[in-house]
Parts: C-alpha cells; sequence; structure tokens
C-alpha cells in the first residue's frame, strides 16, 4: 500500500510538474519567434517584417477591383517606406483577401515567408468609399485584433485611407502613429530650368506643380492649416515672401514691396512668421504677425543670421548665424533673449529643423565638399551624422518626429530621401530628372 | 539689338538708335507696374527698374549671365565676402570705366558657389554685392548709380562640382540695363 502510495505521489509529481512545465512553455511560447510583439519599439531598418498585403475585395465577394488595387499599392509603399516591413511579391501570395478569416491558409502564407498578411474589403456607396482593413498574424494563425480598422472617405482620397492605415500599423507595432498621411511641399526644376513650388504625397511618383513664378522660387513653408504655403519668390526682382493658396493656386505677395525677405517660417499655431530680413548687405531675423507685419526684430547682429526654425512649443527658434566667424546653429527665445550656441562639431553648420516632438534638432553640416545631415538632442548634445552616401541637404522632421525627408545629390540627380533619427532606414522618395530641394514636411491631415 | 549693350556703346553713331530702342523698351517694360497687396496668379511683378540683363532676366531666356567682357566679375574666397588683391584689381578697372561712363546704372549681383544651402548663400552674395558697392562708393561712384541684388547658388555661371567652377561662381556680377 505504501509503494502503492509512493508510486501515485511520484506520478503525481510528474503530472504536476508536467503541467508547470506545460504552462511555462505556453506562456513562454504564446509570442514565438516572427509574431508580431504589439506596442513594441524598434528602430526602422534593424529588423523587418515579412508582410502580404493582399489587394482588398467588395464586401460581397468577387476579385479585387482597381480601389482594392489600389489601397494595396499605397499602403504597401508606405510600409515599404517605413522601414519595418519587407514586402512580400504579390505574385507569390497564396490567397487573396477573399474568403472567410477561418480559411486563411496559414501554413500556405508561412510556406512563402509571411509572417503579417494584411486583407480586407473596400465597398463603393455614391462617392464614399469605406474599408475594412485587418491584419492577420502567420505563426499565431489569428488577427491581431487591435489593428483592425474600418475608415470612410471619398473616392478622391483612397489614397489618404492607405495612408491612414499605414500609420495605424506602425502605432500597433510601435506605439508611435506613422506620419504617411501628411503632405510634403518642395521646390524643383522638374518643370523646366527655373524652380517653382511643388507639392508630393507618399502615394504619388512625380511631385505635383502648384507655381508658374517664372522667375527663381525658395524656401517653402507651411502655414500649419495645410491651406497656404509662404514661399520666397524673385518675381519682383529682388526676394520677398509669397504665399501660395494650395486649393487655387491664387499667388499673394505677404511682405511688402520695398523690403527684401530671404525667407520665413510659420509658427506652429499659425499666428506668426520668423523671417529673415537683408538691408545693406545685413541680415537679420524678424517676427512678423500673420499679415506679415514686422512685430520685432530679433537678431541684431553684423553677421549673417538666416533660417529660424520654430521649437514646436513656439517659445524659441533655432537659426543659423555666422557670428563666431563661420555658420554655426544657434537657439534664441522668442523675445530675442537668451542666445546660445548649440552645434559644437564641425566648421560650418546651417539649414537647423526642430523636431515637432521637442526633442531633437536636425541640421545640415560641411563634410570635405559635401553635406551631410546631423541630428542631435535639442540642447546641440549628442549630436550624429546620419547621413554618408553623396550630398545631402536642408532636412526636414515629419510630424512623429521619427523620420526626416531631405534633399540628396547621389547618382546625378538632386532628389528627396527619407531616413529616421538614427540613419538606419533610407528610402528614395522623388523618382530622378529631378533637381528636388528644400523639402517641407506637412502637419498630419488630421 | 538689345537696348542693354547700348549702355556700353559709346559711340554716338549709334546714340539715336539706341535712344528710340530704349524708349520702346522703357515703355513696355513701364506698363506693368508694382502692386502692393495682390501678385495675380502667376506673371512677372517688376518692382522698380531692375537691370534688362540681369542674371534672372537672362535665366528667364534659358541663359546664363556670362563673366563681364567690360565690366568684370569680382571673386571671392569661399564662405567670404573678402576683396582680395586679384578682386581689388578687376575692381579698379570696373570703376574707371564707370567714371568715364558716367550715366550707366549697374545693379551689383552677389552670386556663390554651390556649396552651402540656399538662405545661408543668399545671405552671403548680399554681402558680397554690398563690399562691391561700398568699394565703388569710395572710388567715387556715385551711390546713386549702384542697387545691389543678391542670387546667392541660384545662378550659377557653371554647375560642374570642380574648384575652378566653384571660385567662378563666387562673384559680384555688374549687371547693366535700361539707363
Amino acid at each position: 500500500m505504501m509503494r502503492m502510495m509512493r508510486l501515485h505521489a511520484k506520478a503525481l509529481a510528474q503530472l504536476l510538474t508536467g503541467l508547470l512545465a506545460w504552462i511555462a512553455v505556453t506562456l513562454v511560447a504564446s509570442r514565438p519567434a516572427g509574431a508580431v510583439v504589439t506596442g513594441s519599439i524598434f528602430g526602422p531598418g534593424t529588423q523587418t517584417i515579412a508582410v502580404a498585403v493582399t489587394p482588398l475585395v467588395p464586401p460581397a465577394g468577387g476579385a479585387a477591383n482597381a480601389f482594392g488595387v489600389e489601397f494595396a499599392r499605397v499602403l504597401s509603399r508606405d510600409l515599404e517606406f517605413s522601414g519595418y516591413f519587407r514586402l512580400l511579391d504579390p505574385r507569390t501570395f497564396v490567397q487573396g483577401s477573399g474568403g472567410a478569416a477561418d480559411a486563411i491558409d496559414y501554413v500556405g502564407w508561412a510556406a512563402i515567408g509571411a509572417q503579417e498578411i494584411v486583407r480586407g474589403t473596400i465597398e463603393t456607396s455614391g462617392d464614399t468609399l469605406t474599408v475594412e482593413a485587418h491584419l492577420f498574424d502567420v505563426a499565431e494563425r489569428r488577427e491581431v485584433g487591435e489593428a483592425g480598422r474600418r475608415l470612410q472617405g471619398p473616392r478622391a482620397d483612397l489614397p489618404r485611407l492607405a495612408h491612414r492605415y499605414a500609420d495605424h500599423l506602425l502605432e500597433v507595432l510601435t506605439g508611435e502613429r506613422g506620419p504617411f498621411d501628411s503632405k510634403i511641399a518642395l521646390v524643383s526644376r522638374r518643370g523646366g530650368t527655373l524652380k517653382d513650388l511643388y507639392a508630393w504625397t507618399f502615394d504619388l511618383s512625380a511631385p505635383v506643380r502648384l507655381t508658374q513664378e517664372q522667375s527663381i522660387v525658395l524656401s517653402p513653408s507651411w502655414r500649419p492649416d495645410r491651406r497656404g504655403i509662404l514661399f520666397t519668390s524673385f518675381r519682383a526682382h529682388r526676394p520677398r515672401l509669397f504665399d501660395v493658396d494650395v486649393a487655387t493656386r491664387a499667388v499673394t505677395a505677404f511682405t511688402p514691396a520695398g523690403a527684401v525677405y530671404l525667407g520665413g517660417a510659420w509658427s506652429p499655431d499659425g499666428s506668426q512668421v520668423l523671417a529673415t530680413r537683408e538691408q545693406d548687405g545685413n541680415t537679420d531675423i524678424e517676427l512678423l504677425d500673420r499679415f506679415g507685419t514686422v512685430m520685432q526684430r530679433l537678431t541684431d547682429h553684423w553677421g549673417i543670421d538666416v533660417s529660424p526654425a520654430w521649437a514646436p512649443d513656439g517659445t524659441r527658434f533655432a537659426f543659423c548665424s555666422n557670428r563666431s566667424g563661420a555658420p554655426q546653429i544657434y537657439v534664441m527665445n522668442l523675445d530675442g533673449s537668451g542666445v546660445r550656441r548649440v552645434s559644437s562639431v564641425g566648421s560650418y553648420n546651417t539649414s537647423p529643423a526642430w523636431s515637432p516632438k521637442g526633442d531633437r534638432l536636425a541640421w545640415t553640416t560641411r563634410v570635405d565638399n559635401g553635406f551631410q545631415i546631423v541630428v542631435a538632442n535639442a540642447d546641440g548634445s549628442g549630436a550624429r551624422t546620419i547621413t554618408t552616401a553623396g550630398s545631402n541637404e536642408d532636412p526636414s522632421w515629419a510630424p512623429d518626429g521619427r523620420y526626416l525627408v531631405f534633399s540628396s545629390a547621389r547618382g546625378g540627380w538632386r532628389t528627396l530621401w527619407l531616413t529616421d533619427r538614427d540613419g538606419r532606414t533610407l528610402k528614395q522618395l522623388t523618382p530622378g530628372n529631378g533637381d528636388d530641394s528644400q523639402p517641407t514636411w506637412s502637419t498630419r491631415l488630421d | 539689338m538689345r537696348p542693354s549693350l547700348c549702355a556700353l556703346s559709346a559711340t554716338p553713331r549709334y546714340a539715336l538708335l539706341c535712344v528710340l530702342l530704349l524708349i520702346v523698351g522703357g515703355c513696355a517694360r513701364r506698363a506693368s507696374g508694382p502692386r502692393p497687396g495682390d501678385a495675380g496668379t502667376g506673371g512677372v511683378v517688376e518692382e522698380g527698374l531692375g537691370p534688362d540683363d540681369s542674371s534672372l532676366d537672362l535665366a528667364r531666356q534659358g541663359r546664363t549671365s556670362g563673366e563681364g567682357t567690360v565690366l568684370r566679375d569680382v571673386h571671392f574666397p569661399f564662405d567670404s565676402d573678402e576683396i582680395d588683391d586679384a578682386s581689388r584689381a578687376a575692381l579698379d578697372g570696373n570703376a574707371a570705366w564707370l567714371t568715364d561712363n558716367a550715366k550707366t546704372r549697374i545693379e551689383l549681383e552677389g552670386h556663390c558657389d554651390s556649396r552651402g544651402t540656399v538662405e545661408y548663400n543668399l545671405a552671403l552674395g548680399a554681402r558680397r554685392a554690398r563690399a562691391v558697392q561700398e568699394y565703388l562708393v569710395g572710388q567715387g561712384i556715385a551711390a546713386e548709380r549702384l542697387t545691389t541684388n543678391s542670387y546667392g547658388k541660384e545662378l550659377p555661371v557653371c554647375r560642374e562640382e570642380t574648384e575652378e567652377c566653384w571660385a567662378r561662381n563666387r562673384r559680384v556680377h555688374f549687371a547693366t540695363g535700361k539707363q
């Protein structure tokens, strides 16, 4: 009897051990390698997730239509640009978006290397499109619930539905919403030999022209409501600031005749403009109200003071000055006080840009005879050069404070490129035959 | 014959023809006066009297400005508005011509090489133009004959990424025009 009890005890112990082990293994293995770890944050470019984006189908079934195909195309581009994903070739797909979720062939998807699948429906009703998009994890064989989204908008805004979903997927994956539902304004000579203002969104190939100035156009700055863009034009022989209405393309003067301005930047709240004024060979930074009237002169120095860049809280700005003998980056309070230099490495630093998160600055630094992009903390510490190939200038931050767009001359053309603040991801945005420069990233569209 | 050439011609023979051309050219130009406030949609709003052969006007025609035959370009070191000895020689030559042709009005255009960013180079070009203006006034040229402008690195005479091309672009160009 005692031996029986000992045997039973031993079996029970073994059973309990096995049970505990099974529980432990199940807990540990509930996130097998390769699955989406929701809410994790890792830099783009360190590892990529293999994703299959299937064209959306009508809710009633049937093959994907043009809207569904286009949604998938734009979403795929955004995910590719983000640097977090590797897009699988649609020609290898084992299934489309049709059919029930419980009919997903996870084995087949795994066989082509997919880790995530985007599926969904798109419905047209009058002018309104309704998208239901879902993300499925191959290893876990289930939907990632928090990644499912219902999006609605007019037909003409189809690309925005895809951008919004891409931004949402990035939020689910990294905790930070993506930047793709936004616009980039830039200067380009694509239309001829003289520069004009252009706009670009992530679903486009080439930028769209906004002005026909027949002169030199420089230094665009988005008004925060994105309805207007402030820019410098030589149309009146000497540079002045003008505003272009994005919807009507009407150009109106912003600064008055008789004053020379080299560039301007809208405040984050759209109430003021910091502008570079030139008089008698000297440049200084002025504060203007939203009608272009001078309120205050902020720098009063014999040196070159240019390129003001607002801090997102509107209380300070960065600028470029050669008051020390060569161009460096400085920060000043909006009342003109507290000037301090923030660039400490390199002999030539220009074009500051302040992250919308407030925590970082980017600028252009001269290296040999070319230029590279630097990212630093807002006080200038921790400066790192994040580009190496080609000559790279004029960084502008994305609304998420993670990505930057800049102008790069490599391979003979100057085009726009995307990177992240650690310089790990690198993607070309605009096609060759460019001469694209001075990009500026808008706020998010909603 | 372009009116701008008239400014350089000291020959009385063509004076009448030049005057006629200038009158005709001047009338056409003055038709679009400055309009503060509304700059309209497209088109060029001329403000004041810019020279006919400004680098921008030439660029609109798909041409570059050239580096000056009678009035030579004045050159500068990198990131500098300092007039060195070689430039002083060119400037003195230009000043002598300007003294001999006392009616000629000049726009001093500041330019930069392609290195350096857009706004900084606009400012540097303005300093270069100002430096030349001050020098010429110091040589006795009446200030009202001289205007300044800066194109930064926007209107280069060459685009090669070489020391030689960069040096050519770091300049103040003398643009003449209707007088």
